[in-house]
């Protein structure tokens, strides 16, 4: 039922100095999928995600994206389906103002001066950004330049979002912004998946990790079984949630019997052991 | 968009060739550029080339001197069909033969043809001189010699600034193709163009900031982490090169025979394959190059 969008099949890298990057990886993705890609720096995520929207091809095996092979398609036919936002937003902006920075991408894409309008506005409204309109990009701080960078690509209207550290340099304010922009996202039928070290990103909205590891997938399943696997986590120099670490802990000492990956269920847990003591 | 860029920076090595100090290597570099600008003499270029290749291959390099030659040589090749055609030189010529519209000149492929050596035989000891030595030990020997400290620093940061901008360039470029823009044309020029450049403006902000922080401009003597020292062996490299340069110049301005202009001559034939050859090169390296860009 659920549709196919991308599928590694046995897909290596190999970088024209010899260097593997990423080795013999098999995964599907499918539509309305939440998921996080981790490892430490220069295990292959970046190279892996590059491979989604065909900036890299691969050396071995085979990437397919919506049924066709990405071998020989150009990264401008897949933009149509899959997005990618880079980390940081000096490398995608250079318009004037940001409604002609959103412009962009649909015109690239050919649609109708309406439709480009009409998507314009609604990029706008979803990412908040009416009061920022007119401004040149440049001028407005980092986070919202962020978000006007998410939104360039928004306009794509592409079946996949690839973000590459949505929230890294941001305040908390921003920061739960783009949490729920990632959900809304999704509500709104699209793959969502990011590329990221931040770990509370990844345990309270991320549904599905893909962890990487000297170039070697070696784990993809949810973020619970993830985190409450510390021999997985420090193999690959990755702390989990402090929240999480600390679950970890009481539950060595018997005060709770289960791992809580955010606050609310924290509390949720220790509520619950709080009342079987009170029944005791 | 690897491809495009050119390799030209140090391949790391451990021949003859890398382990003689970088002065030497100057020179050399430095006396070659002098004879193959004072000569025209066919046989004299030709013999620096051989020398140059020898050079080459003797210090393991090859793969990214290919690199770089395959670039480099269609251009300097066309020298060949276009002096054949307009000669730089002297009138009156003679012509040798006729190519569809085009007339050959003796003294066009002369002259085609020692330009064409002059610039091969400087490109070959310029990359040798260039993929054997670490750029910091160059600046270490060119301060050693009194060049200031403000130039040398202001040489290092722009060798440096260019692979970095060349690989923001690679990423901007990257993203704005992810954003569907079309690699080629007019409209690719300003959403590729203003990130790198407000990057580069950017960054220099910062260096100053950075710079100034770390008390650049400080008086007094500067030592530096690496140390070149040059052994006895350089300094005979280096007396033999100055030695060799010196005796070629003389040679070159005395011996007025060295000119071959007028007695060298080329058959119709062997001229016309030189000519069509050179185009050929010339065109497939269009032909290659285009397409490439096309296809990114």
């Amino acid at each position: 039922m659920e549709e196919v969008l991308i599928t590694c099949d046995n897909l290596s890298h190999v970088y024209s100095g010899g260097v593997v990057a990423v080795k013999e990886v098999n995964l599907k993705i499918k539509r309305g999928e939440l998921i996080g890609v981790i490892g430490q720096n220069g295990s292959g995520k970046t190279t892996l995600v590059k491979h989604f929207n065909g900036l890299l091809k691969p050396t071995y095996g085979k990437v397919i994206i919506k049924g066709e092979e990405t071998t020989n398609k150009r990264v401008q036919e897949l933009s149509r389906s899959v997005g990618y936002v880079f980390q940081n937003p000096n490398h995608q902006l250079f318009a004037k103002t940001v409604t002609a920075e959103l412009e962009f991408g649909p015109r690239n894409l050919g649609l109708s001066e309406e439709e480009v309008h009409e998507r314009v506005e609604k990029a706008i409204e979803f990412f908040n950004l009416d009061t920022y309109r007119n401004q040149h990009p440049y001028r407005i701080s980092f986070p919202l330049r962020k978000l006007v960078g998410m939104a360039s690509i928004y306009t794509m209207r592409p079946d996949v979002f690839i973000l590459d550290e949505p929230t890294t340099g941001q305040d908390n304010i921003t920061t739960r912004i783009v949490y729920q922009l990632i959900r809304r996202l999704r509500d709104e039928g699209s793959t969502v998946i990011c590329v990221a070290h931040d770990m509370i990103l990844l345990a309270e909205v991320v549904e599905r990790m893909i962890v990487m590891r000297d170039s070697v997938l070696i784990a993809d399943t949810d973020p619970k079984t993830v985190f409450s696997d510390r021999k997985l986590m420090s193999s690959t120099h990755l702390y989990p949630p402090q929240i999480t670490e600390l679950s970890h802990r009481l539950k060595d000492k018997n005060f709770i019997n289960t791992y809580a990956l955010s606050i609310d269920e924290m509390q949720k847990v220790t509520d619950q052991q709080l009342q079987v003591k009170r029944s005791k | 968009m690897r491809g495009a860029v050119l390799p030209i920076s140090m391949v790391p090595g451990n021949s003859v060739v890398h382990k003689i100090a970088p002065l030497p290597k100057l020179l050399w570099a430095v006396g070659v550029l002098i004879i193959s600008f004072s000569t025209r003499n066919p046989a004299i270029l030709g013999a620096m080339i051989v020398l140059g290749l020898f050079l080459a291959s003797i210090s393991n390099i090859w793969s990214s001197f290919l690199k770089v030659m395959g670039i480099l040589f269609p251009i300097m090749v066309i020298a060949i069909f276009l002096q054949s055609i307009a000669p730089a030189f002297p009138q009156p010529w003679t012509p040798i033969a006729q190519l569809g519209p085009f007339t050959i000149y003796q003294e066009g492929i002369y002259s085609g043809l020692t330009l064409f050596e002059r610039t091969f035989s400087m490109t070959i000891f310029a990359m040798v001189f260039i993929m054997t030595t670490h750029p910091s030990d160059l600046f270490v020997s060119l301060e050693k010699i009194g060049m200031p400290y403000v130039i040398n620093f202001i040489l290092t940061v722009t060798l440096q600034l260019i692979p970095i901008l060349q690989r923001e360039f690679a990423t901007v470029l990257s993203a704005q193709k992810s954003r569907g823009m079309k690699g080629t044309g007019f409209g690719a020029v300003l959403p590729s163009m203003v990130p790198v450049f407000v990057g580069a403006i950017e960054r220099v902000q910062q260096m100053s900031i950075s710079l100034e922080s770390r008390a650049f401009g400080s008086t007094g003597k500067k030592t530096s982490y690496r140390n070149v020292v040059m052994g006895v062996k350089d300094y005979v490299i280096m007396v033999v090169g100055l030695l060799a340069s010196a005796v070629t110049l003389y040679w070159i301005i005395v011996d007025k025979s060295l000119d071959w202009s007028r007695t060298m001559h080329f058959s119709p034939t062997l001229s016309v394959i030189l000519v069509i050859t050179a185009a050929l090169i010339f065109v497939t390296f269009i032909v290659i190059s285009v397409s490439k860009i096309i296809k990114t």
